[in-house]
């Protein structure tokens, strides 16, 4: 076993000193000392022991109360995606806890890293039905990347510290702690250390990848004459933002980020080509099956993007770098996988990959691009019809914000069009929920970011349908202060499913057309300030006044109605069976 | 044509990971032939056999991949029936009431290799030790006389390797039991 350095770094209170540390101390104490500096959470019966702690440790840790615990879990999910660390969701029992469980399901599918704490009822009313009893380990289960029952105060530090360690290392997830009430509100029977380094035996992923696989991949590279890199999520989790540019640079290869990839490359660098998938771009998915080698790098072939397996890249050479060898061949057979983190791989194969470019294989996707942008582009952006296109709306708020604020989107439509419009200038800027497509994500998320990273503008774009999922935590970003800027990108329906219903389903329009409340008054009834703007000569002033502000603000604009997104692959299709128009 | 696979998981012994793989089969709508749990010779050290059927070694090396993935599961092998020497234990209840037909116990120990482990005063206990094939063929011969109740355990099995089961182990200090 290794070796498990134990410290304590804050200076004990004077009264902790004459006795042990209650179960709820030890939490606050091990927060504070894994470096924690803030919680989103809500309190309830059987968390109330930790919450009596907190009140002693406000001064070094921020609590932020959020007003459904769903938002704490989304909140923790912005945070996480910003700060590359494990967001801190804090809950009660029962129903506090079960509310949890969507943001834990898409913080799993989206390999975002989260501690949650949850209350539990006393040991010895555990299995009895009890007032807010209910098994959230059991039903957590299929969801977290590891759970655990602490029953015993003295358990608490290394519990919470492997917590820790699971939730952020290798591919990152979900982590959840259920605590009794009596193992918060008993004492420790030993001095409170917490261990600063931990070792988990069975879990010890792979992040230097082996140096035969590296080569492996560098043969197939070398040799390629079509070579197209797939950037998925790995890229940014491992921080290989900065090794991806030099790799992509020194081989030449056009570079498709996938959804969750998003703004892992600059969208003006040249060797940028979009991102495939459903509502990816044109030639990112044609492509696909054109190229000779596809090296997918810290992403997992999402069956958004692959659209059928049986007809996907079947021409191509695979090499997959992605830190969970459970990925390696579970959807694309791999040639050549490289287990290991995205940085470290691409630090070995830089020096192994020759110097190249591949002009008549990038205008391939010119090509494309060129269809693309006559046949879609054009009629989004320089839209001449009444009403305003949101393909407009996210173009004019790219360039007013240099493509340097953090768009935070909810999903739907607007989620497709921001991405695909939004010309991601730095990395971490695009949040959003992709493999678990949770409607209600953004609006709490993008107050998260914004807590996680205080010096960007963070834009929350959200449709009229997911904004009214979670829109009680209006009430948390005006308690904050925080210049959470919103945008609801409003067509009065839920408009990816009438999209589909209109495609696929006979223009049959099944309950997806929704009578919406006055969304600026409720804001207003916040406390805070919006306005609405339906005319396009008034878009360009509406989004100064949105980014101009210091405080949160809401700008809901009224987009048209029956508008579809394009380029689509439909579901289940292959990828070159692209829809234009 | 489906193929048996038995799966040896060795785990870290915590409580609930019983279910945590047990959902991984679930999820796929895989059904489990047979499941049996113990600790090993060495501390702390759990050891799960389990036996499927699947027509795809390509899905049972996917599912394989699935369990490995649990935090707490040291290694996970598959094999197939040539690779491993397994068993099960079957216990036979069978009714000897007086003027029935008496059993041979003689042939039920030399011919069947099995044995009467308790006596009843009108029935037996007989266990027999073997493959599926093998309890099975006693089980078509010991129900010329009244079964009264028939179970068996799931396999257990050892691969033919010369490996011992610290090797499979991540590397650490595993204390002998």
């Amino acid at each position: 076993m290794a070796a498990q350095t134990q410290t304590m770094t804050s200076e004990p209170k004077a009264k902790e000193t004459e006795q042990f540390l209650t179960g709820a101390q030890a939490i606050m104490q091990s927060l504070v000392e894994q470096g924690v500096d803030t919680i989103f959470g809500y309190p309830g019966g059987a968390i109330m022991p930790t919450y009596d702690a907190l009140y002693d440790y406000q001064d070094r840790l921020k609590h932020i109360l959020v007003r459904h615990e769903q938002g704490a879990g989304h909140a923790a999910q912005g945070y996480a995606r910003m700060t590359n660390r494990a967001g801190v969701a804090m809950v009660t029992s029962g129903p506090g806890a079960t509310n949890l469980m969507t943001p834990i399901a898409d913080a799993m599918l989206d390999s975002t890293p989260l501690v949650c704490i949850v209350g539990q009822v006393k040991g010895n009313l555990l299995g009895t039905d009890a007032f807010q009893e209910c098994d959230i380990i059991g039903i957590s289960m299929p969801i977290t990347k590891w759970n655990y029952q602490v029953v015993d105060a003295d358990e608490i530090p290394e519990v919470i510290a492997k917590a820790f360690h699971i939730a952020e290392a290798g591919r990152p997830g979900p982590v959840l702690i259920d605590i009794t009430r009596t193992a918060q509100t008993d004492k420790m029977t030993k001095p409170f250390h917490y261990p600063k380094e931990v070792d988990v035996i069975s879990y010890r992923p792979r992040t230097v990848p082996k140096q035969e696989h590296v080569e492996a991949a560098a043969k197939l590279i070398n040799a390629a004459k079509k070579p197209y890199i797939l950037a998925g999520h790995g890229v940014l989790l491992a921080n290989a933002q900065d090794e991806l540019k030099e790799f992509i640079e020194k081989a030449g290869i056009p570079v498709a980020t996938t959804l969750l990839g998003m703004s892992a490359v600059d969208a003006d660098h040249p060797l940028y080509v979009g991102w495939p998938g459903m509502h990816g771009n044109y030639g990112a998915n044609v492509l696909t099956n054109e190229c000779d080698v596809l090296i997918a790098i810290g992403m997992r072939f999402d069956d958004r993007i692959t659209g059928d397996l049986g007809t996907y890249a079947k021409q191509a050479k695979v090499v997959h770098i992605e830190i969970d060898p459970a990925e390696i061949n579970k959807n694309v057979f791999a040639d050549a996988p490289v287990v290991g983190d995205a940085k470290e791989a691409l630090k070995a194969l830089i020096p192994l990959v020759k110097q190249n470019s591949y002009p008549e294989w990038r205008a391939e996707f010119a090509k494309y691009d060129a269809i693309e942008y006559e046949k879609i582009t054009k009629k989004d952006i320089f839209h001449e019809g009444d009403q305003i296109k949101m393909g407009e709306a996210v173009v004019m708020l790219s360039e007013k914000t240099k493509g340097e604020a953090v768009t935070v989107t909810d999903v739907g439509q607007h989620q497709m069009i921001s991405n695909r419009y939004y010309r991601f200038k730095k990395p971490f800027s695009s949040v959003t929920s992709g493999g678990a497509g949770t409607m209600g994500f953004a609006l709490p998320a993008a107050f998260g970011a914004k807590v996680g990273a205080p010096d960007r503008e963070v834009v929350a774009i959200i449709g009229d349908g997911g904004f009214q999922m979670t829109l009680q935590e209006l009430g948390t970003i005006a308690q904050s202060g925080l210049p959470v800027k919103i945008i609801i990108l409003n067509n009065n329906f839920l408009g990816m499913v009438r999209q589909w219903q209109q495609l696929f389903f006979d223009r049959r329009y099944s309950f997806v057309e929704l009578q919406n409340p006055d969304f600026i008054t409720i804001a207003k009834g916040f406390g805070i300030a919006g306005h609405t703007v339906s005319d396009r000569t008034q878009l360009s002033e509406s989004l100064d006044t949105l980014l101009n502000s210091d405080k949160p603000y809401l700008l809901e604009i009224i987009c048209e109605k029956e508008e579809n997104v394009f380029p689509m692959v439909p579901a289940g299709t292959c990828v070159t069976n692209v829809i234009l128009e | 044509m489906k193929t048996t696979y038995t799966l040896s998981i060795f785990t870290s012994n915590t409580i609930g990971l019983l279910n945590r793989i047990t959902i991984i089969f679930t999820r796929r709508r895989l059904n489990i032939e047979s499941l049996t749990v113990c600790e090993t010779e060495r501390v702390g050290v759990s050891r799960f056999t389990i036996v499927i059927r699947h027509d795809s070694r390509e899905a049972v090396e996917k599912l394989v991949r699935q369990i490995r993935k649990v935090v707490d599961v040291l290694a996970v092998f598959g094999y197939l029936d040539h690779e491993i020497v397994f068993n099960e234990i079957a216990l036979f209840k069978i009714a000897t009431p007086l003027g029935g037909t008496p059993l041979n116990i003689k042939e039920i120990n030399l011919d069947w290799n099995a044995k009467v482990v308790h006596w009843g005063l009108d029935y037996v206990v007989i266990e027999k030790n073997g493959t599926e094939q093998e309890i099975s063929e006693f089980y078509e011969y010991i129900k010329n006389w009244e079964i009264l109740e028939y179970l068996k355990s799931g396999r257990v099995a050892v691969g033919k390797t010369e490996k011992g089961l610290v090797e499979y182990l991540p590397e650490g200090n595993w204390e002998v039991v």
